[in-house]
């Protein structure tokens, strides 16, 4: 990790925590962790603090440890700004992560686009596919008595529902696959490589599109036109790109902590077998005890957070999956209810940000529990094994095996 | 009861539509419709279990005219 910078002069010495999502106790990637429940503690501490060296390259960060103070953040994009340039650094690539990286009034013309395309109605459109791609995975699996669920189910199926979004053949999933698992998993260099790949396939796509027209996604962006102008091949190659980064691994990592849930609690398995109609409920639990998802901003202005000076430039760090265990907006926040009500837990974020594709993220979860619990009989973690777990810039389990009788 | 809608804190969650479809109705992007909602006496469970899980707290329950 590159030499962290040093603590900036306007931040008070009492507000300095040793803290980092990178190295920290239950962050690293280690066998059997729970790395949600390893921040659980910090509500015992003060609710903002900063830590000096908490970003994947170095930087400081501001950590706002309470929900409410969260949703006062995440909510003021004018102060609190969302161009982090994190793939331009990344990638030494001038390339607008589009609606992510760009803040009101902006954003909303992107978002007011993007919206309709996965709105409500329109995932609903999408569930018969989706739900058959789930069926037919799991079909492959049932007979032999055991998976790794990362590569055997939770990617396969994640993807597959991309390629559908996209409007691209199922023949593409290998590759795809490829991909996706050297951007998520990689070394540094194969993930630029990895990221590089997506982009080229997305500048192909964007001029296969303009050259022929189809009933697609790339095609009605190609021809959107945002704040009276027709779209460029640079934003639209952005979005894209984003899709592929933030639509794969987010929701095969809430596979596997929901799967490996189950595995380990039985009864759990048992009660939602019996009563299907449950599973939404327990998806939204399941999302709230183990989001994986970090949102970063950075001040636009220098301003005053409840008496703390937060300079312009400062990192700001809202770490859903610590909102989602504050005592004072979740009753008995550290335990799992799987039928609780009034769930308004941040894995989505809060604010003009809100995940794009939730409302395809949250069906998925959905039909990949119920078709997984209506074809896979009591399962559990295969003794003698755990899987990897680990914190960081997008939190994450690999390497999850369970096994079943086969009757 | 009426429920006030906030519609400048909406970010389109829809997590008020997934209780009740009916009370709390989507534009096409999924974002609620901006008129406060008068809700039927037999309808008052659902629409408070919708109100309660807007993540942005865009939904205000006020009961005889009080929050
Ligand atoms: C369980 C799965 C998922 C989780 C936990 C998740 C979480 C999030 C979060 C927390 C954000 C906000 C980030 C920020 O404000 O800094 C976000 C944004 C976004 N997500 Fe998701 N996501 C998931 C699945 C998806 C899927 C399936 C798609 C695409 C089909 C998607 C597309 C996006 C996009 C485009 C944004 C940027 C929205 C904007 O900036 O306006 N996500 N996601
Ligand atoms: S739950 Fe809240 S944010 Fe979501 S659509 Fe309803 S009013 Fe809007």
């Amino acid at each position: 990790m590159p030499n962290p910078a040093p603590v900036p002069d306007h931040v008070p010495p009492d507000l300095v925590r040793d803290f980092s999502y990178f190295t920290g106790p239950g962050m690293c990637p280690m066998r059997g962790g729970d790395p949600q429940g390893a921040l659980a503690d910090l509500h015992d501490g003060p609710p903002v603090f900063y830590a000096p060296n908490n970003t994947y390259d170095g930087y400081g960060t501001w950590v706002f440890v309470r929900a409410e103070d969260q949703r006062r953040v995440l909510q003021d994009a004018e102060t609190f700004s969302s161009h982090r340039r994190i793939f331009e650094k990344a990638l030494g690539y001038d390339l607008p992560t589009i609606p992510l990286e760009i803040d009101p009034p902006e954003h909303g013309a992107y978002r007011s686009l993007l919206n309709p395309l996965l709105s409500p109605k329109r995932v609903m459109a999408m569930e018969a596919a989706n739900r058959a791609r789930a069926a037919e995975l799991i079909d492959g699996l049932a007979a032999k008595g055991h998976c790794e669920v990362m590569t055997d189910f939770a990617f396969p199926f994640a993807v597959g529902v991309f390629l559908e979004f996209l409007g691209l053949p199922q023949s593409r999933r290998e590759e795809f696959l490829g991909w996706a698992d050297k951007q998520f998993h990689g070394t540094p260099e194969e993930r630029g490589e990895a990221i590089r790949t997506v982009i080229a396939f997305m500048e192909e796509l964007v001029a296969l599109r303009r050259r022929e027209p189809a009933e697609d996604f790339m095609t009605f962006v190609v021809e959107a036109r945002v704040g009276g102008r027709a779209m460029t091949d640079k934003e639209a190659v952005g979005m894209g790109a984003l899709l592929f980064v933030a639509g794969l691994d987010t929701v095969a990592a809430a596979i596997g902590f929901d799967f490996r849930y189950l595995a380990e609690n039985a009864d759990a398995q048992d009660r939602l077998r019996a009563d299907p109609g449950g599973i939404v409920l327990a998806v939204e639990e399941l999302l709230r005890m183990f989001p994986t998802v970090l949102m970063t901003r950075i001040a636009a202005c220098d301003t005053e957070f409840d008496g703390i000076a937060i300079k312009a430039g400062d990192r700001i760090s809202c770490p859903s999956m610590v909102a989602n265990r504050d005592p004072a907006e979740f009753p008995d926040p550290n335990r799992i209810d799987l039928a609780r009500e009034n769930n308004r837990h941040v894995a989505f974020a809060y604010g003009p940000h809100r995940c794009l594709g939730s409302h395809l993220a949250r069906r998925e979860l959905v039909i990949a529990m119920e078709e997984w619990l209506k074809r896979i009989p009591a399962f559990r973690i295969t003794p003698g094994t755990a899987p990897l777990t680990y914190g960081g810039h997008v939190f994450g389990i690999e390497d999850l095996r369970l096994d079943w009788e086969v009757g | 009861m009426r429920i006030r809608v906030i519609r400048d804190k909406c970010q389109g969650h829809a997590r008020c539509w997934a209780q009740s479809p009916a009370l709390f109705e989507l534009d096409d992007e999924g974002y609620i419709l901006p008129a406060d909602i008068v809700v039927p006496v037999e309808q008052e469970r659902a629409a408070w279990l919708g109100a309660k899980s807007c993540p942005e707290r865009a939904l205000v329950i006020e009961q005889d005219g009080k929050e």
